[in-house]
């Protein structure tokens, strides 16, 4: 079949608008992966969390899509800070809990612990939510939902769609990713996580508190986390219990795809897994016959088992001076 | 049979060192699983069919307690294996199965004995093919990548409908010939003949503990644990490592080839969405929880979750109901604690870890790994952070 | 142990302070035996108890009119056991069908042909899953067999379950009658093109037909819809999606069949990722084939109403018209689209359940009092079956499963919630009418009668 190239860039602009939004959670995991070598299965459902807590503070504040455009927009910016402090929070005590006491137990131990808190943070979803599917508020008016930047800014004449959502993720996640970077690698805090990461008990030597430096890590991926959760409640339109699971696999996959402790790595792992995901979900069904959207799963793993055959430590892990 | 099985276990060189409490556990929990079917016959207790899924999920753990205990590979997909065992036994023996109706399967193979063997097989093979790709990889990279095989097999499976019979799964699946019994009566295992299928199961699980016991005490079970505490003197010292993790993958995937065609044939059924993600975390729930690399730990653990699961969560409501009528809290009377399922799963997962973070019963080498020499490990453990980092290709390349 | 704590519920229920309902349900609770309860009745311990529980009025009774009722209880105590999942995502669709049996034994005063009914909701999933186990759909199988008192097994909801327990109860001496609310696969009952060599009879090993339905079967809902979009909307292409599930890919595979049949172009037949977040390059690539109709195979727990969301970001309704199938049916379907769901067709058998009328309409009142929304469609065949067992259990007025299968196998002039029906040879419903339902200001609302192409 003929390569259309209308619909490469449109599936390249859902891809990469996907992976923005994984690789929030990606960098939760790594994060936290890169100080204390620890999955911390429980990171999906931090953001689950986030968006609920989100649905329910919207759900509070009555600002409505009916509301003045300056409530609508400063209510988000407030969702954002305030789910991004309570999923922060959450993830910090989450570690408190669970893993800190089991700092010195063998390696497993707290992948248990975060595979149990896993389980009791979904049904406290349910509890929270229901087991259904829900909508959050609606907070953007009607119009603005499809409104197509590409026509509507530029006034371009194509059918590929640039949505204010696609822009609202990515405008939200870069100052974000930017303004993580520039925490790790230009503040004292920042420095001693590297620190850390790199050799816990020199570190230790050199006066950093090491527990301080940890907590900052949970503290840090949590709150990206909670952000992910509103932009995700909003970009889909849909929160539900699994939500977390389901991010939580593919953002963890990212994180590992590009080398897991690396933080450029797991950026470029979620961009990856975006464009895999929407390229395979896309143009899969015109090159092979029969295949489609039911094998993405299998070629995103696919692509990873290949990844990881050829890099065996991800696609970034070498470059070992940027390791957090 | 079960006597002589756990004869031969005792006989074992495990066993030999055991003091004889330990036998005596042994035997009382042999005897005790011996008469339970027909006390819950006597009694009506009617919850025997919920112990044939949980020998099968302990002989999951078994397995998995070769690759994740023994060696020290953390696996993340063993459902994968398991529904290989379990589709292995229904394509050869279904008669909807596609390669049966077009008569690729000589009829000999299309029982459930020889379908259980070749399972046995089929997985071993299957852990080899999974195993080689990742021989090069260490830590939680290995673990991502058995994470892989996991989503992929059952979306193969699904998506192969000519073959696996897709989406419906397949069914029925041969189970085995009646087995004869003096004075004319005989064994039958059909759907409802739990009887038989839980001692079919207690059955292969004895075999199995008695045959991974074997493993552990052997050459082969002691390069593992080498393997496991430090890859590159276990090498220095001429352990083969290349085949020595390739054996840890296909001897802990063929048990599972064991439990999936034993489980396909009980319930007559399989279906992909049997064996997803979630299967493969519980059983490594079973096997940390219960104690890595302590095969009786991890029965142990995998009988706690197990049951849990299927038992326990249904059970604790009477009593909780009962409470709430005592004390006129009408929460407590009316609540269902089927809803919080996941939530006491999930508590019981991280009580039980921060109460005993090396399992329920920890290995004895592992234990005195970590508490002896216990600065001596924390340096150990940074050193292998240090190591996934700063890895260099060709040293990696060197070792596999 | 427990007969304290009866003689203490026998004094409660003889001072009025529960109702009989309480009783039963604490007497179980308590662990007192089915027996015993039973013995207690007979006892005529409770005949002044018994004066004071209202008999049904003849308005809120649904079934064959023809059959009589009996609220007397001196014969003992029969169980109906139903088996389905009802944790984490299937939470709520498994509970209002759990709430429907126990209001349509509530309705016939808990008593039947001279027994007291009990019934007890069994689930067959799994909390470490989430979703229904062959493990324990064939545990709970085994375990209405072996309990004497049970007489009806309402059960599955989904139909891989079936196909577990239905060899389990008919292998049972005798063969136990197994109704269900839920199972749309034909194959369990009949063999059409969409089912597999040796379907139905690799089911019932004894030869003996113990299993019915009372919902309609996916080839006749799918290939009602493939009439509809063909003929009266004028579409001459579709799009196929399905959840790659047993049921959704059924219906999805007897939509295609029927409209690529009737000379229309399928312009893809696609299984989608339920656990994928969001759908939008699979939309877009779907858009782009320029189908007309976009018909969905799928149940609302598996991620359907996101799919119908992405959908509508990019084929707006003016252009592409949505089908969805039953198990879209719940108002679930709806909340999880949003303005999405707008405008969207959904076929399911007879009227949503707040279009009720008569009978039905009462019920759905007494479903929205007790649930305290809106109940899952499927709840009223769950009523209905369960309504089928109690009827069947007055005709024959004994312990006796063969004649009790007999009888709910034989039913006929059935008034139901969604018309009146009876049992084909096959145990299918056999007036199923498809009822085509349209989306306006987030509610369903019932637009016309469908029927397959003839």
């Amino acid at each position: 079949m003929e390569f259309n190239g209308t619909l490469f860039v449109q599936y390249l602009i859902i891809g990469i608008a996907t992976g923005a939004l994984i690789a929030l959670i990606a960098l939760g995991y790594t994060l936290v992966y890169g100080i204390i070598e620890l999955i911390n299965f429980a990171h999906g459902e931090v953001m689950m969390m986030g968006a609920f807590f989100s649905i329910s503070l919207i759900a509070l504040s009555g600002v409505s899509a009916d509301s003045a455009g300056a409530a609508i927009i400063g209510m988000l910016l407030l969702t954002l800070v305030l789910a991004m402090a309570f999923s922060a929070l959450l993830n910090f005590a989450i570690d408190r809990i669970a893993y800190k006491p089991l700092r010195n137990a063998p390696r497993l131990a707290p992948l248990i612990a975060a595979i149990g808190m896993s389980f009791i943070l979904q049904n406290i979803g349910i509890y929270w939510q229901g087991s259904n599917p829900v909508r959050p508020p609606s907070i953007i008016p009607l119009e603005y939902r499809s409104y197509n930047i590409l026509n509507e800014w530029f006034a371009l004449d194509t059918t590929i769609r640039f949505r204010l959502l696609d822009l609202f993720v990515l405008v939200t996640t870069i100052p974000l990713l930017i303004g993580l970077t520039w925490f790790v690698y230009r503040t004292r805090i920042g420095t001693a996580m590297r620190a850390t990461a790199q050799d816990r008990e020199a570190a230790a030597l050199m006066g950093i508190d090491v527990n301080r430096t940890i907590g900052t890590a949970f503290l840090l991926g949590g709150g990206l986390a909670g952000a992910a959760g509103l932009i995700a409640l909003y970009y889909n339109d849909n929160g539900w219990y699994r939500m977390g699971f389901r991010y939580g696999l593919f953002a963890f996959t990212a994180a590992v795809l590009g080398g897991i402790g690396n933080l450029t790595g797991a950026v470029v792992g979620s961009l990856c897994i975006g464009l895999i995901w929407s390229m395979s979900d896309g143009f899969m069904k015109q090159y092979v016959s029969g295949w489609g959207a039911q094998w993405t799963p299998s070629v995103i793993f696919g692509v990873l088992v290949l990844v990881m055959v050829f890099r065996p430590s991800g696609l970034l892990g070498e470059q070992t001076v940027d390791k957090v | 049979m079960a006597a002589t099985l756990a004869a031969e276990t005792h006989d074992s060189r495990e066993a030999s060192h055991w003091d004889r409490r330990q036998v005596t556990w042994f035997v009382v929990a042999i005897a005790l699983f011996t008469i339970y079917p027909f006390v819950d016959r006597a009694l009506g207790i009617n919850r025997l069919g919920s112990w044939l899924p949980i020998f099968v999920t302990i002989i999951l753990a078994m397995g998995l307690n070769i690759v994740v205990g023994y060696a020290g590979l953390l696996d993340l997909g063993y459902a994968a294996f398991f529904a290989i065992g379990a589709y292995t036994n229904a394509i050869l023996t279904s008669p909807r199965s596609g390669l049966v109706q077009n008569g690729y399967i000589p009829e000999f193979l299309q029982h459930f004995w020889p379908a259980m063997a070749i399972s046995w097989v089929v997985a071993a093979i299957f852990g080899v093919f999974l195993g080689a790709p990742t021989l090069r990889l260490r830590g939680d990279y290995l673990a991502i990548v058995t994470l892989g095989f996991g989503e992929i097999v059952p979306n193969v499976v699904v998506n192969t409908p000519a073959v696996t019979g897709g989406p419906l799964g397949l069914n029925p699946i041969s189970a085995p010939p009646p087995i004869p019994l003096p004075g004319g009566y005989d064994i039958r295992f059909g759907a409802s003949n739990q009887i038989a299928w839980y001692f079919l199961m207690f059955a292969v699980g004895l075999f199995s503990l008695f045959l991974i016991n074997r493993l552990h005490d052997s050459r082969l079970g002691r390069s593992w644990m080498a393997v496991r505490e430090d890859e590159i003197a276990a090498a220095s010292m001429g352990i083969n490592l290349v085949k020595t993790k390739l054996l840890a993958f296909a001897l802990g995937a063929s048990f599972s080839g064991f439990a999936g065609s034993v489980y396909a044939a009980a319930f007559q059924y399989v279906n992909p969405s049997q064996f997803e993600f979630t299967v493969s975390i519980s059983v490594l729930s079973m096997v940390i929880l219960g104690g890595l690399g302590n095969i009786y730990g991890v029965i142990f653990g995998g009988l706690i979750i197990a049951s849990f699961d299927r038992i326990l969560a249904e059970e604790l409501n009477g009593p909780m109901h009962w409470l709430g009528r005592q004390t006129d809290i009408a929460f407590l009377e009316k609540h269902d604690l089927n809803s919080d399922r996941l939530l006491v799963f999930g508590l019981a997962l991280v009580v039980m870890m921060l109460v005993r973070p090396g399992g329920l019963f920890p290995n004895a080498r592992r234990e005195a790994e970590l508490t002896e020499e216990s600065e001596e490990v924390t340096v150990r453990q940074d050193q292998q952070l240090y190591d996934i980092r700063h890895e260099n290709e060709p040293a990696v390349g060197e070792r596999a | 142990m427990g007969d304290q704590r009866l003689n203490e519920l026998v004094e409660q229920l003889r001072g009025g302070r529960i109702d009989r309902r309480t009783f039963l349900a604490r007497a179980v609770a308590a662990g007192v035996s089915a027996g015993a309860i039973g013995a207690a009745l007979t006892r005529g311990q409770l005949a002044s108890a018994q004066d004071s529980t209202p008999s049904p009025t003849a308005g809120t009774l649904i079934g064959n009119p023809a059959i009589q009722h009996s609220t007397d209880t001196s014969k003992g105590t029969i169980k109906l056991y139903s088996s389905w999942p009802m944790i984490a995502a299937s939470e709520q669709i498994g509970g209002d069908s759990r709430e429907a049996v126990a209001l349509a034994l509530e309705d016939f005063g808990n008593a039947a042909g001279g027994f007291a009914l009990v019934y007890e909701a069994l689930d067959d999933a799994v909390p470490s899953t989430g979703s229904w186990d062959p493990g324990k759909e064939s545990e709970n199988a085994n375990l209405v067999i072996n309990d004497a008192d049970a007489m009806v097994y309402i059960a599955t909801y989904n139909s891989g379950a079936a196909q577990v327990s239905i060899p389990i109860l008919n292998a049972a001496n005798p063969p136990m009658a197994m109704i269900s609310p839920a199972n749309t696969y034909p194959g369990l009952t009949k063999s059409t093109e969409a089912t597999e060599q040796g379907e139905p009879d690799i089911y019932y090993p004894s030869g003996v037909r113990n299993y019915m339905r009372v919902c309609p079967t996916d080839d006749v809902q799918g290939a009602a819809a493939a009439n509809w979009a063909f003929n009266t909307l004028g579409a001459k292409s579709a799009y196929v999606l399905h959840d790659n599930q047993l049921y959704g890919r059924g219906v999805a595979q007897s939509f295609r069949d029927a409209f690529a049949a009737m000379g229309g172009e399928v312009m893809g037949f696609e299984g989608y990722d339920v656990n994928a977040p969001d759908y939008q390059a699979l939309m877009t690539s779907i858009a782009d084939t320029g189908a007309e109709v976009l018909y969905l195979g799928a149940i609302v727990n598996l991620n359907a109403g996101k799919v119908l969301a992405d959908m509508r970001s990019v084929m707006p309704p003016d252009q592409v018209t949505f089908i969805g199938v039953d198990g879209l049916f719940n108002q679930a379907f709806i909340d999880a689209a949003g303005d999405a769901a707008e405008g969207a067709y959904v076929t399911f058998s007879g009227l949503p359940p707040a279009e009720l009328q008569g009978p039905g309409d009462l019920w759905y009142n007494k479903m929205v009092e007790r649930l305290g929304r809106e109940p899952d469609a499927y709840a009223a065949y769950a009523y209905e079956a369960a309504v089928v067992a109690i009827q069947a259990i007055d005709q024959v007025g004994n312990k006796d499963r063969a004649a009790i299968r007999e009888a709910m196998i034989n039913t006929d002039g059935f008034v139901g919630l969604l018309g009146t029906w009876g049992f084909d040879e096959n145990g299918d419903r056999s007036s199923a009418t498809i009822g085509l339902n349209i989306v306006r200001d987030g509610a369903f609302t019932f637009e016309e009668e469908i029927v397959p192409a003839s």
